[in-house]
């Protein structure tokens, strides 16, 4: 679950999940939303996604810039993604999706970069939380 | 984020220069440049409060300067100058910004309004057609991976070399359109593959390319100089190094993180990461985005050529295109000033800022010797452009740097609320303005009322003698990502 977020240049998202993989799934999905018209994205094939960080923040930005590498560099469209491992300084997932048509995934506009800006992750009552600003 | 920022003085005293004093962690003064109107809008977000930040930096020499189109950025605001000491002072890629070199060229045609405003809609659709704008994922210039590492080295000459323009166009971009220090082999093999099939694609976002005529000139001698008249048209195009140039920034700023420690950087932002620019992360990275910088050129000379031939299907051979000026306002260069009666080195980092060198310096141009440099300011879409040249008061108080757009006044979604993209569109073509937009949000999110008033931000400017008015420019056709 999602909702996006206001920034005077930018946008954001608020992601929530019941579990930190779950919540990292979920933070690539909502990217992925932003970027792409995602209705007509279909899983067929799998694509194997990881990445490093040192602390929290790091990882969960990391982990979506490799994602964005994957759909603006490799030019996939993804329809959901599942996060195998997930410890401290390391994450390993998979991206169910397609290569990207451009007339049957029509661009919303064009992700730049995840950034650190009020970059938040956190444990709530309910399970887990995390606002992230793209540049766009 | 917790200070409360509106609480602190913001001291002027001449209605032009606004200072927040050094304080808390900060090395030196914050300096802003703005109206009392434009600064009671600036108060709004968090651009004083990242500017504050960016006075923490270490090296940082002079104050930290904000240019009458401040908003808030990530880490550094946008509208942002900071300065360091070249020897012992830091490079911060959150200062350059993710669009390494994202930038302004203004060309001039041979042709009048009237000469154009008849065949306006095709003019726009062949433009909208002839450029792409790289949301399907790939533009019209296949080169392989040893003539990327060319285009890296070489920017803007290689375009030009390869016949996407004539030799003068790079001549007439800042720094000729190429930075020697470029390092290719510091550019990630990401970076690489992301930017390679988006060479001469514009881009979603703020960037645009518009078709403009010259509405009036406020300085006909520069105007002469700069080859442009009343009634003339323009096109303006703003774009960056794509793909390419973001992958550069993640990558180092990945990599700064970590970093930091080693080199004992306690910062207020994580978005600020910085390394002194001697040590090797430092000079990798400058190395990386002096390449990058050298796509933005070329991106934007690949443009051009494609633009020439869309004028040229219209209008024959009679519609000449001549380019006026190129310059980047994300950048970090390596420049010369006097401060404090003594030439220092100093990285001087531009996020949103555009530099605006003076009459006679050595840097410019010969056709602009007498007159200063051409500076680029685009407005929003549907209201004004401006051209200004650059003054003596930049090199005294800024680095040589003025503002570089209106600067936003509403969020993305607060601009497409209760709007309607074909009702905007509709509302622009009453006034004369034809909008082509890859993406429906494109138009709306880019709305007039998004941004400042451009004339208060130029004005501003002018008043303070950073830069002087030359002309203002009206928008006919916006082609938009």
């Amino acid at each position: 679950m999602f909702e996006i977020l206001e920034h005077t240049a930018d946008i954001g998202f608020r992601a929530r999940a019941r579990t930190e993989a779950e919540l990292f799934a979920e933070a690539a999905l909502a990217m992925q939303s932003i970027a792409l018209d995602a209705d007509a994205i279909e899983p067929r094939a799998e694509y194997r996604l990881e990445a490093a960080g040192h602390d929290p923040e790091s990882l969960l930005v990391n982990w979506l810039s490799e994602v964005l590498y994957w759909m603006d560099g490799e030019r996939l469209a993804f329809h959901h993604f599942h996060v195998s491992e997930i410890t401290p300084e390391r994450i390993t997932g998979t991206g169910f999706g397609e290569p990207r048509d451009p007339a049957r995934h029509p661009a919303r506009l064009i992700v730049k970069a995840v950034t650190y800006h009020q970059l938040r992750i956190a444990e709530t009552t309910e399970g887990w939380e995390a606002d992230v600003y793209l540049d766009i | 984020m917790s200070r409360a920022l509106r609480q602190y003085p913001l001291e002027s005293t001449d209605g032009l220069r606004f200072r927040i004093a050094r304080q808390g962690d900060m090395r030196t003064d914050v300096l802003v440049y703005a109206s009392a109107a434009l600064i009671e809008h600036i108060r709004q977000d968090l651009s004083l409060e990242q500017a504050m930040n960016v006075a923490t930096l270490p090296g940082i020499v002079g104050p930290s300067l904000a240019m009458p189109d401040i908003h808030q950025g990530y880490g550094f605001p946008i509208g942002g100058v900071a300065a360091t000491d070249y020897e012992h002072g830091v490079v911060s890629p959150g200062g350059v910004g993710f669009d390494i070199n994202c930038g302004v060229r203004l060309v001039r045609s041979t042709l009048a309004e009237q000469d154009v405003r008849p065949r306006l809609k095709e003019l726009v659709d062949q433009v909208f057609r002839d450029i792409p704008c790289g949301t399907g994922g790939s533009g019209f210039i296949p080169i392989d991976e040893g003539q990327l590492e060319d285009v890296l080295a070489q920017g803007a000459g290689w375009m030009v070399e390869n016949g996407y323009g004539d030799r003068r166009d790079a001549e007439f971009a800042e720094a000729g359109g190429v930075l020697g220090d470029a390092d290719p082999d510091q550019v990630s093999a990401r970076a690489k593959q992301r930017g390679r099939p988006q060479l001469g694609t514009l881009g979603s976002g703020n960037h645009f390319l518009e078709i403009q005529y010259v509405e009036t000139i406020h300085d006909q001698r520069a105007a002469r100089a700069m080859g442009l008249e009343t009634g003339q048209v323009v096109v303006l195009i703003h774009s960056g190094s794509r793909g390419l140039g973001h992958q550069v920034c993640t990558d180092y700023l990945a990599l700064m993180g970590p970093a930091m420690k080693r080199y004992d950087i306690t910062l207020p932002d994580r978005q600020l990461a910085c390394v002194p620019i001697q040590s090797e992360e430092g000079q990798a990275y400058l190395g990386a985005m002096c390449a990058a910088a050298n796509f933005a050129w070329a991106n934007r000379q690949g443009m051009t050529h494609f633009l020439r031939r869309s004028f040229a299907k219209v209008f024959g051979d009679g519609a000449r295109l001549e380019l006026i000026y190129d310059v980047c306002h994300n950048i970090a260069k390596h420049e010369r000033y006097e401060v404090d009666g003594k030439m220092r080195d100093l990285l001087v980092h531009r996020k949103g800022a555009t530099r605006a060198y003076p009459p006679g310096h050595r840097e410019i141009p010969e056709a602009y010797s007498d007159t200063g440099q051409p500076v680029l300011i685009p407005g929003s879409m549907g209201t004004a452009s401006w051209v200004l040249a650059g003054a003596d008061g930049a090199m005294r108080e800024t680095f040589g740097s003025v503002c570089h757009g209106a600067g936003r006044l509403l969020s993305r979604t607060a601009a497409r609320k209760g709007r309607n993209a074909r009702e905007v569109q509709k509302k622009l073509e009453a006034e004369g303005i034809l909008v082509r937009s890859e993406t429906r949000d494109g138009i709306l999110e880019e709305v007039p009322e998004a941004y400042k008033d451009v004339d208060e931000v130029i004005e501003v400017v002018h008043q303070a003698g950073l830069a002087s008015k030359v002309a203002r420019l009206r928008p006919m056709g916006v082609i938009k990502g």
